[in-house]
């Protein structure tokens, strides 16, 4: 009876987004008129939300067939479109990709959207952008630990709004250094961190040089170990391609490739916008991780000292607790993608999601300015986290769209306590590992960490063991 | 009102020509929707005047006040010359302001004017015009504030008088001034003029010293009524050649010329022992693009009739060992014989060609301006520009109509730059007897709706030491993921038009890109990593490249 009411109700809710089903035993993922449109599903407005959401995590969780489009056998894991230049990609490639039949297929752990164990981990490459690979060596490519991605909206919104400060203080300089006719500059700072500083000059040349952190477009990319991708959609649309051969329309279709079915997968037009939205939906609505509920008195204890600790001996010079959000209004397509993701220029209507009406924004403490607290304990920029004598995490060779091989985004430590093995490729047992590890930035914590006594390092684990990904 | 009527006329008479010409290949990817607003932009022009007007019709685009905006310098035949700065705001409407042309001479040497280029001869950093004319050409040197004095005198040039209809520049090796090409049409003060009459070309090297000195002329003969010329890499050898385009309605015996400028050497004529094939067409411009990533350039042939695309022949011209071209154009679909629209199957007259990439998808698109010499009755009247857009599978597909720039009017020169500096490249097209006629690029055509943002691209200016400050001769390799897109930094080419400033690419889907710079002096530059939709400065004296910001 429970079965036939959850068919109905997915019937129903599907309705409103012009969704057609197939049978029940239909191993289709988009049996015929199931692709959505996105005109539709913005026009469609907040009371479509629920079935988006859902839409989006049943794509999430589904196994593309087939005929659904799966697989890519005449073009490349590249980002940009790009054809073989000769054979034919097998079904699946643990290298090269395709490499997994579903986004719940490495984003399961402890729960869908989450992380994943180092079975899962993925393989990127500098000539990812261009060819075939088909080496783990690190000549080649570079290996990577699944991130989980609870919270992600929240994520998405705070790097929207620290581009928009990034690029403001831009604009400003340059106009001061017109206006004056003489050498302006200004320190590039957004919700507390500082991303180095930029110099104008009176001819409107601004030098990149001092710029630290970023990519110089002023963009924060919070996506991904190396922060490279912008947004969830962006993301979203580079995953189904690498991992599941699904080609997106707005990025390999007729109009950047003269071509329906750039892969020759014998499915034109595999993935719709509106397809690429339900999952963006799915994905920005994910609660962000919490903070362990019913811990024993010792563990509580442990980490309310060790959360102290963390503080004092600089982790969270990096490992920001909090980064503070003006709006908590998610708009679909995102303000800085380019083409090739879908733009805002592109669509009737974007498609708003008010994270504030989702059950977890009760959970999120506000300041004294209104601006929501999002405790992700992250700064969203890159540092060196290498060093002379620390340089484990320094195991890799290539550089990943621009982004030296020892430089990584900041991890957010929120759900840390669920995400185990760490490290960006997921090459690390133990917490303690992890942080010995650190070196380049993030050295001086680290001596700091390594110099405390057992109980106090025990402490740190404590606290950072509590932050933890739990189904609500 | 008026210029509105006429292309709303025009492309109803588009549409009925496009219904004759139903199998012609329709473009895949974006159209870009070129937004007619000269009256609207204050740009009034017309190029005007007896037979020795029937032919250039062309202009400069360059940054003269510093505001990295292009204005404009717009040749008029009988009609003077004229200046017009450029006063858009970024991503706003066109607008640009007349600014009265004072060169401190005669200001009838403003008129009878053929064309210009714009180039920094001294090396001052304001870009200076060579002005070619009926009569005596004009070097203006650039001050600040878009003011220019005449520097004939000054640079020791006698303005090698005659019916200049071409020119081009480069920098050679070791000299401090650039060489100047000028290419002649009919002598008509020869016997027979203008049958067999076609005046010889000439050379100036710079002589020695700390300013320009143009005392020396060299003659190019024999000249076959040059009515472009370009230098050009043709073989990536590090010297650039002289490709001579020429007008076969007045030569005896001649033909399309590329000549040999070995550095202090006396030019000599590619021939047949050289590999040299004869091609005779009614050559009014040349212009050179990448079509295959291959770093070899291809070039545009403009005449009346087919349009040729030459592409170095693998077979015999192998990797530039001899200069043997294959014409590609049937292959590509880009012939441009007759009108596309309009129903008239005469042959077009075509002028100005070029490459650039108008929809930003990363594909080289081909601009050809069109117009019937005057009333020539074996010719299309209503002969409409073409905008040949590059597809996927490597041919062309016309969208002239549908990009809205049918319209009718004696199409010459044009002026290919990004006015407004929206990262979208417009078109400014000069016509014989009539106002020139502006189009801002809107974005991808959306039916009825507002038009879509296009692809990324890049726009790139390149600094490097003088004497050569704005590396002219240089070659730009733009890569993003397995593909190499080229961009050749030139003076000539064109139907009398040329432009300076940022050099436009578009990126498509690429959100990054690597930029490497071949130096005028064969010296390559380190990989610049730059990120799409800005303006990248490459200086050759700093280790990075930097991005530029419009001021308004």
């Amino acid at each position: 009876m429970k079965r036939i009411r959850g068919a109905v109700f997915a019937t129903a809710a599907y309705a409103c987004l012009g969704v057609a089903r197939g049978a029940s035993w239909d191993e289709r993922v988009f049996p015929p008129g199931s692709h959505l449109d996105f005109d539709q599903v913005a026009a469609a407005g907040p009371s479509a939300l629920p079935a988006l959401i859902e839409r989006g995590r049943e794509l999430f969780k589904a196994k593309f067939t087939t005929v659904d489009g799966a697989g890519r056998p005449k073009a490349t894991q590249a980002i940009i479109p790009t054809k073989r230049k000769n054979g034919v990609n097998p079904p699946f490639s643990r290298t090269s990709g395709p490499d997994s039949n579903s986004c719940f297929g490495c984003h399961n752990d402890p729960l869908a959207g989450g992380s994943a164990d180092d079975v899962a981990n993925v393989f990127v490459s500098e000539g990812f952008e261009s060819a075939q690979f088909d080496s783990i060596d690190p000549s080649f490519s570079s290996e990577r630990h699944t991130i989980a991605l609870m919270g992600s909206g929240l994520i998405e919104l705070l790097a929207r709004e620290m581009t928009a400060d990034l690029q403001a203080i831009r604009a400003a300089v340059v106009a001061e250094a017109c206006a004056t006719a003489k050498d302006a500059h200004a320190d590039l700072v957004t919700k507390g961190v500082r991303f180095g500083s930029i110099v104008a000059h009176p001819d409107g040349i601004v030098d990149l040089d001092a710029i630290d952190g970023v990519d110089s477009d002023l963009i924060v990319r919070p996506f991904s170990r190396k922060g490279v991708f912008t947004s969830l959609r962006q993301f979203t649309i580079n995953a189904l391609n690498i991992h599941h051969g699904m080609e997106a329309i707005e990025r390999y279709g007729v109009r950047w490739t003269g071509s329906h079915d750039f892969a020759e997968s014998g499915v034109p037009d595999s993935i719709t916008a509106g397809d690429v939205s339900a999952l963006v939906a799915f994905q920005a609505t994910l609660p962000p991780p919490t903070v362990k509920a019913y811990l024993p008195d010792d563990w509580r204890e442990g980490a309310k000292a060790g959360a102290k600790t963390f503080d004092e001996i600089g982790c969270a010079s990096c490992h920001m607790q909090t980064l503070p959000l003006n709006s908590l209004v998610f708009t679909d397509p995102a303000p800085y993608d380019m083409a090739g993701t879908l733009r805002s220029g592109e669509v009737k209507a974007p498609i708003h999601i008010d994270l504030g009406a989702l059950p977890f924004a009760k959970t999120l403490q506000r300041n004294d300015k209104g601006e929501w607290l999002i405790p992700l304990y992250s700064d969203l920029k890159r540092h060196l986290i290498v060093d002379e004598t620390v340089n484990a995490l320094g195991n890799e060779l290539q550089a990943q769209r621009f982004v030296e091989r020892d430089v990584f985004l900041t991890p957010r430590l929120w759900g840390v306590g669920s995400t185990a093995p760490y490290g960006h490729n997921g090459s690390f047992r133990m917490l303690d590992e992890i942080i010995a590890a650190h070196g380049g930035d993030a050295r001086f914590a680290r001596d700091a960490y390594m110099a405390l006594d057992s109980e106090k390092r025990d402490d740190v684990i404590a606290f950072l063991r509590s932050l933890v990904i739990e189904a609500q | 009102m008026i210029r509105i009527v006429f292309c709303i006329l025009a492309i109803l008479v588009s549409m009925a020509g496009a219904r004759a010409g139903e199998d012609r290949q329709k473009p895949l990817g974006d159209v870009p929707l070129m937004h007619e607003e000269a009256e609207a932009a204050g740009l009034h022009s017309v190029y005007d005047g007896p037979w020795e007007f029937f032919v250039g019709g062309g202009g400069a685009a360059f940054d003269c006040d510093g505001s990295g905006f292009p204005s404009v310098f717009l040749a008029g035949g009988k009609n003077p010359a004229r200046l017009f700065v450029n006063k858009s705001k970024a991503g706003g409407p066109l607008k640009f302001e007349e600014k009265s042309l004072d060169i401190g001479a005669d200001p009838k040497l403003l008129t009878n004017v053929i064309g210009a280029y714009p180039l920094d001869i001294d090396g001052d950093g304001h870009m200076d015009l060579f002005v070619l004319r009926v009569g005596s050409n004009l070097l203006l040197k650039g001050s600040p504030n878009c003011t220019f004095t005449l520097a004939n005198h000054e640079w020791n040039f006698d303005g090698d008088s005659g019916w200049t209809t071409s020119f081009a520049a480069e920098w050679e090796p070791g000299q401090k001034f650039p060489t100047l090409a000028i290419g002649h049409y009919v002598d008509r003060d020869a016997p027979g003029s203008p049958w067999g009459t076609c005046a010889d070309n000439s050379l100036y090297r710079p002589q020695p010293g700390d300013k320009p000195d143009y005392s020396v002329r060299l003659a190019l003969a024999p000249g076959f009524c040059a009515l472009s010329m370009l230098f050009t890499d043709w073989n990536k050898s590090g010297t650039p050649s002289l490709r001579v385009s020429n007008d076969r309605q007045y030569y005896r015996g001649g033909e399309e010329q590329m000549w040999r400028i070995d550095p202090g050497k006396t030019p000599r004529l590619y021939s047949r022992a050289d590999g040299w094939r004869h091609l005779s067409i009614y050559g009014m411009g040349i212009a050179e693009g990448d079509l295959d990533g291959s770093g070899y350039p291809q070039y545009f042939l403009t005449s009346m009739g087919d349009e040729k695309l030459q592409k170095l022949d693998p077979d015999e011209g192998g990797r530039g060992e001899a200069p043997v071209y294959r014409d590609i154009a049937g292959e590509v679909g880009v012939t441009a014989h007759i009108p596309y629209a309009g129903g008239d199957k005469r042959p077009s007259t075509a002028w100005h060609a070029e490459f650039a990439d108008f929809n930003n998808d990363g594909l080289s698109d081909i601009f050809v301006s069109k117009g019937n010499l005057e009333q020539m009755p074996d010719f299309a009247a209503y002969d409409p520009s073409n905008l040949l857009l590059g597809q996927w599978n490597g041919k062309f597909a016309e969208a002239g109509d549908e990009a809205g720039i049918a319209c009718n009017a004696k199409g010459r020169g044009a002026l290919i730059a990004d006015f407004n500096l929206d990262g979208r490249l417009d078109i400014l097209q000069i016509n014989r007897g009539s106002n020139a006629l502006l189009y801002r690029n809107l974005g991808a055509k959306n039916g009825d709706g507002l038009p879509l943002p296009m692809g990324n691209w890049s726009e790139i200016k390149l600094i490097e030491p003088n004497p050569n400050r704005n590396a002219v001769g240089a070659r730009i390799t733009i890569r993003t993921g397995t593909r190499s897109q080229t961009r050749f930094v030139d003076v000539g080419g064109g139907d009398a038009s040329g432009h300076a400033g940022f050099i436009h690419v578009g990126l498509g889907t690429a959100e990054r890109a690597e930029i490497r710079v071949q130096w005028p002096d064969g010296d390559h530059s380190p990989s610049y990593r730059v990120f799409a939709n800005q303006f990248v400065v490459v200086d050759r004296a700093r280790p990075q490249a930097a991005y530029w910001y419009p001021g308004r």
